[in-house]
């Protein structure tokens, strides 16, 4: 037993039958060849698999894929528009934000909602803005850097900050 | 290369095309596997799709201790799209998974992939699923139903050596795994009757599960035309995974390819040869189609390998003037059920050998007894014994200066080793060293004295602040092998590496290291541009695959850039070599009379009769006008094998604010000067203390394996294993000072593992100093820092 | 783990308490998720696929205050006795269905002491347990215990997750206990002689 639904990612329309127990996650993934979110947890404490649905950060570990049914999937994949990195990933590149890059894509969608949110986040903000979202290499330090770095380009190159692909 | 960094404000990273080819080793260039992790095009196992590639899933023990009376595998075999259900008795032979380090004592005990009639913890492999679809392989695991006569478990080493503990292993006589010891027994007795004062702790290290963010996971394809067999996985030593994998499911080692693609961190975590990778190899061959096999969470909680995990008794004589006389360890060390790759080697030769610290100790003994328990095998776990031994250390140290009334950023002055090379008690050699240098830049960092005064005013207060050291020692790049293989080592613990031109000029540099988020394509391409004297961008670097890389060791212990990197600086001057006497040849010069300078071959004292490098390699490869002697081409490996490890260090201190009425802890600052010696890339560097640092805090604060009676792990989840959030994790100060090892060409000493050495030991020291006890147990809960607070200090564990 | 707790009745006496407490058809309707609960001659060999269809064709006999004592003194635990029930526990992100066999090992009124255990997927219990009925100035205080060993993934779930389950499934049970009760007190006095006379 399937379900029809219909899925814009990355700006990219698909339709599709998935089951109705199918997670967004599985179907990005094994369906869809978005293989840039993760699945860390399974239980929605890590955050690597955090993607945008209809411009607001989501675990799609949690969200079952007919519930997306509809709307307007961002991945990783889709923040870079024409080649140009979008401000968050300059801003991991430049502060060393990353390592290994498994949390990295849900670390970046989270953080992009959050400067969506609030252009000019303090430490604190960003802290617990990220506080979904787990990695076990960095030290969360140079993901803040990372982070206000990024927020100081968007504010700099307000057309810029469009990029996310939303 | 190596400046020392003026401040704690941290590195700023540089683009590559801003750096003068001249000024690439030790730049903080940003690194040049960012663009593919940033935008999802990295190639995780998981994300690896092969034409009709099925699923696999293990079923394993719910039980922490059991006999199996039987396991029915027939509801799931009937499922619609289950292609089959196999346990240990539908295998002709399965394999045992081995271990890599003897000692004369060890006690070997069987470790079969798919237990058989018994399970020793949680989470034993009992039974594989292949399916279609990954959905239908963790339904059919559901329906396996297992009949279990439940036995008595045992999850805490002291326990599990007690005499009436369930045993778990027939062969082990009282759980007992290895007896083993180092120093010298009658000398440190002789100490402590001389000594003025004697200090002791019992002191825990708590088990630790180490939460690589990607699970482990493994895809498999077997072509059965030319028994070639090709596992992708997460490995962080594809090498050793091939050559163990290969004995366990009995294939040959040439018709193996074991591939690391992008690995999610590892942590040691990924270093042991596990049941469930060969699992996957050998249902591959069974089925001839591609298997892929992903840990749940869940999974990496129950099976990963865990670190830490000792019970410790440490005593230390002291005269009246504050001078060590002797130190004395007995530990009780956690293997879990069975002997995981290097376990052996974890608890003794990575912990015994760091017992002198950074301190002249004139008698130290340490005796240590592994134990068997029924949670899951214990292994190198980021630091893998070291932090256990820095852990003893640096808490006796901060005991010890108490109670001999000194403060103790003076009683380590006091004590530290002054010169190099250093000779242990406790086996090693130092190599380099200069400990007062970076106490006294963390004590700047801190203002100490203004904090010392500020502590006492806070305390009028009621407030209670306090001030933590770590001076913590590593010892990275275990050498040489001949050293390692008397000391019980099944293998060899050299590096290889290979550097090839190509005939345009181009390089491609492969190391046997297999990196897992540390940068290597970045630093490897820095060490080798420089070695050549080409540009940085034209060096392509290798890595993680035994098809394409000649041989190899891995990469754990903070030793790529000490051994994978030497060995690529070894290769680089052996082609330089051969590129001079080709210069020579055909600029009609004796080899002797070439200079060699930033890639240009020149005749001495004519400048103008030059080659570059590159050029060189051009003629290698046409070989149309080559020396007599001299085979074309232009490529050269090595196989390093240092002399002596190396030993970084640091001085770790962390700022607290402890709040006795609800025990929770505020880490105002925290503060790293660590000594690595030269820095390849001053950012990486400065990254890697991070991660390490949070780490260590981690430990500390938040972090801890725990069971129940019945060895069921109760902190199995992300929820409930706390893996600090960003809100847990201060910002840190990083500083760094350098003093260069002599051991390598490179002069580094390896970074990987210092800050989660330093860390945990900076924060325990700060909590006791702020509530002034002796003694607080790790995790500092809440509730357990209560307690310390509210209790009499009486030296015992809270 | 060990829980245990005191949780009063108001206005019921303790025999009625005893004899709702020994019906199995009473405790079923009152467990948050047991979809039946049957007395079986072989603990060792339940077929609970087989007594889950049975339970789904079969109507519920009525409980007091509708059902005659005699009744229900007929059906209730006996000391010895084995019960097979089918539970279902929502457990954090799981919901385990527990097959379970209960042993009555001492049921001497005004105490009942049980052991059991129960298997699902991926996770399974043991247990014993034990109450003692206690008259108050104002009803029944029924004072319980239960000493459980959880295993598989439920238990690694840990005591965060399962006692506030445990508290919610035990508060639940014996408000609905207290419900059924409260009719029992509105009948006619007669009923209230009637179930004393079968302690």
């Amino acid at each position: 037993m399937t379900r029809d639904i219909s899925l814009t990612v990355n700006g990219t329309e698909h339709e599709l039958s998935v089951e109705p127990r199918a997670l967004l996650i599985s179907v990005l993934r094994d369906e869809l060849d978005y293989t840039g979110p993760n699945v860390g947890c399974e239980s929605s404490m890590c955050g690597a698999c955090t993607v945008h649905l209809d411009g607001e950060a989501v675990k799609s570990c949690t969200v079952l894929a007919v519930q997306a049914d509809g709307c307007d999937v961002t991945t990783v994949e889709g923040l870079a528009t024409d080649g140009e990195f979008h401000p968050i990933q300059q801003g991991f590149q430049e502060e060393h934000g990353l390592q290994c890059g498994y949390c990295t894509p849900g670390m970046m969608m989270t953080a992009t909602e959050l400067l969506d949110r609030n252009p000019d986040p303090s430490e604190e903000e960003i802290r617990e803005a990220l506080e979904g979202n787990l990695c076990r290499c960095t030290g969360y330090q140079n993901i803040v850097r990372a982070v206000e770095n990024a927020a100081e380009k968007m504010q700099q190159e307000p057309a810029v900050a469009d990029g996310g692909g939303d | 290369m190596g400046a020392e960094s003026e401040s704690g404000s941290g590195v700023q990273s540089v683009d590559p095309d801003d750096v003068d080819a001249a000024d690439i080793l030790g730049s903080a260039i940003e690194r040049r596997e960012d663009p593919a992790l940033l935008t999802g095009d990295a190639e995780y196992t998981d994300d690896i799709e092969l034409p009709g590639m099925v699923h696999m899933t293990i079923k394993r023990s719910r039980h922490a201790h059991a006999r199996i009376e039987n396991i029915d595998t027939s509801e799931a075999e009937a499922m619609d799209g289950v292609i089959e259900v196999f346990t240990a008795a539908d295998i002709e032979a399965p394999g045992n998974l081995p271990t890599g380090w003897l000692l004369d004592s060890l006690e070997q005990v069987d470790h079969p992939i798919l237990a058989e009639d018994r399970v020793r913890y949680q989470g034993d492999a009992l039974a594989v699923v292949v399916a279609e679809e990954r959905y239908i392989a963790h339904d059919a695991t559901d329906r396996i139903d297992v009949d279990y006569d439940r036995l008595g478990a045992v999850t805490e080493p002291s326990e599990a050596l007690a005499d009436d503990a369930p045993a778990v292993h027939d062969d082990a006589s009282g759980n007992v795994a290895f007896d083993w010891d180092i120093g010298d027994a009658e000398k440190t007795d002789a100490a402590f009757d001389d000594a003025d004062h004697v200090v002791d702790l019992d002191l825990e290290n708590q088990l630790l599960i180490p939460n690589a963010m990607e699970p482990r996971a493994a895809v498999a394809e077997y072509n059965p035309s030319n028994d070639e067999l090709a596992v992708h996985m997460t490995s962080q030593n594809p090498h050793l995974h091939r050559l163990l994998m290969s004995g366990v499911i009995d294939h040959p080692e040439h018709k193996l390819q074991v591939r690391a693609p992008d690995v999610g961190g590892g942590f040691g975590s990924k270093i042991h040869h596990y049941a469930d990778e060969a699992l996957v190899a050998l249902a591959a061959k069974r089925h001839e189609r591609p298997v892929k096999w992903t840990a749940t969470r869940t999974e990496t909680y129950l099976t990963d390998a865990q670190g830490r995990g000792h019970d410790t008794h440490a005593e230390m004589a002291l005269s009246d003037d504050g001078d060590i006389l002797g130190f004395r360890v007995d530990t009780a060390a956690n293997l879990g059920a069975y002997l995981s790759t290097f376990a052996p080697a974890v608890p003794t030769y990575l912990y015994g050998t760091l017992l002198s610290g950074q301190y002249d100790i004139p008698a130290i003994y340490c005796s240590v007894t592994g134990a068997f328990t029924n949670v899951p095998p214990v292994d190198a776990y980021r630091g893998a014994g070291r932090p256990e031994a820095s852990f003893v250390v640096e808490r006796m140290i901060h005991r010890a200066a108490k109670e001999v009334g000194m403060d103790p950023a003076e009683f380590r002055r006091r004590n530290f080793v002054e010169e190099f090379p250093y000779q242990t008690q406790v086996a090693v050699e130092y190599d380099s060293g200069d400990y007062e240098k970076t106490l006294d830049r963390a004590l700047d960092l801190l203002d100490y004295d203004e904090l010392r005064e500020r502590q006492e005013a806070a305390r009028a207060e009621g407030k209670y602040v306090g001030v933590g050291l770590s001076a913590y020692i590593e010892a990275c790049g275990l050498a040489p092998s001949e050293l390692a293989g008397e000391l019980g080592a099944q293998a060899g613990l050299w590096e290889s590496g290979l550097v090839r031109f190509h005939p345009s000029g181009k390089v491609t540099a492969y190391c046997g290291t297999s990196g897992h988020g540390q940068g290597h394509d970045t630093t490897y391409a820095q060490i080798v541009a420089n070695e050549l004297g080409v540009d940085y961008e034209d060096v392509e670097v290798v890595e993680g695959d035994t098809d394409e890389i000649p041989q190899g060791m891995g990469t754990y212990g903070s030793r790529s850039a000490a051994v994978g990197g030497s060995a690529l600086v070894k290769s680089s001057q052996k082609l330089v070599e051969k590129a001079k006497r080709i210069a020579a040849h055909q600029l009609e010069a004796a080899p002797e009379d070439i200079e060699f300078e930033n890639g240009d071959f020149h005749v001495a004292g004519a400048p103008d009769r030059s080659m570059h490098i590159a050029e060189i390699a051009t003629q290698a490869y046409l070989a149309h006008d080559m020396p007599d002697d001299m085979e074309p081409g232009l490529e050269a490996t090595s196989f390093y094998d240092p002399d002596n490890f190396v030993f970084p260090f640091g001085l770790h201190a962390a700022v607290v604010e402890v709040d006795p009425d609800t025990g929770e802890i505020d880490i105002e600052r925290y503060v790293a000067v660590d000594d690595v010696g030269n820095q390849i890339n001053p950012k990486i560097v400065e990254g890697q203390i991070h991660g390490g640092v949070a780490q260590g805090i981690g430990q500390a604060l938040y972090e801890g394996a725990e069971y129940d009676d019945n060895g069921q792990l109760v902190t199995g989840s992300m929820q409930d294993y706390t893996v600090p959030k960003a809100e847990h994790i201060p910002s840190m100060e990083t500083d760094s000072t350098c003093t260069p090892s002599p051991v390598n060409p490179l002069g580094v000493k390896g970074v990987g593992e210092a800050g989660t050495i330093a860390a945990p030991q900076a924060v325990v020291n700060a909590v006791c100093d702020a509530l002034d006890v002796d003694q607080i147990g790790m995790p500092m809960k809440a509730e357990r820092v209560w307690r310390a607070a509210n209790a009499a200090t009486d030296g015992g564990e809270h | 783990m060990e829980f245990d707790g005191t949780f009063g009745l108001a206005d019921v006496t303790t025999e009625e308490v005893w004899l709702a407490l020994s019906d199995p058809v009473m405790i079923k309707n009152a467990l948050p998720g047991c979809q039946f609960l049957v007395e079986v001659d072989n603990p060792d060999d339940v077929d609970f696929d087989a007594l889950e269809e049975a339970a789904a064709e079969e109507e519920d006999p009525a409980t007091l205050p509708e059902a005659d004592p005699e009744e229900v003194a007929e059906r209730g635990l006996a000391q010895g006795g084995h019960y097979a029930a089918l539970v279902q526990v929502g457990v954090g992100s799981v919901k385990p269905r527990f097959e379970t066999v209960v042993t009555i090992d001492r049921r001497e009124f005004p105490e009942m002491d049980a052991s059991g255990q129960g298997s699902a997927s991926d996770s399974s219990f043991e247990m014993d347990s034990g109450m003692t009925l206690v008259e108050t100035d104002d009803g029944v205080d029924v004072e319980w215990w239960t000493e459980a060993d959880v295993f598989g993934r439920v238990a690694q779930m840990g005591q965060r997750v399962i006692n506030p389950v445990a508290n919610r499934v035990v508060g639940r049970f014996f408000k609905q206990v207290q419900k059924e009760l409260s009719d029992v007190g509105d009948e006619s006095s007669g009923l209230r002689d009637r179930i004393s006379s079968y302690i």
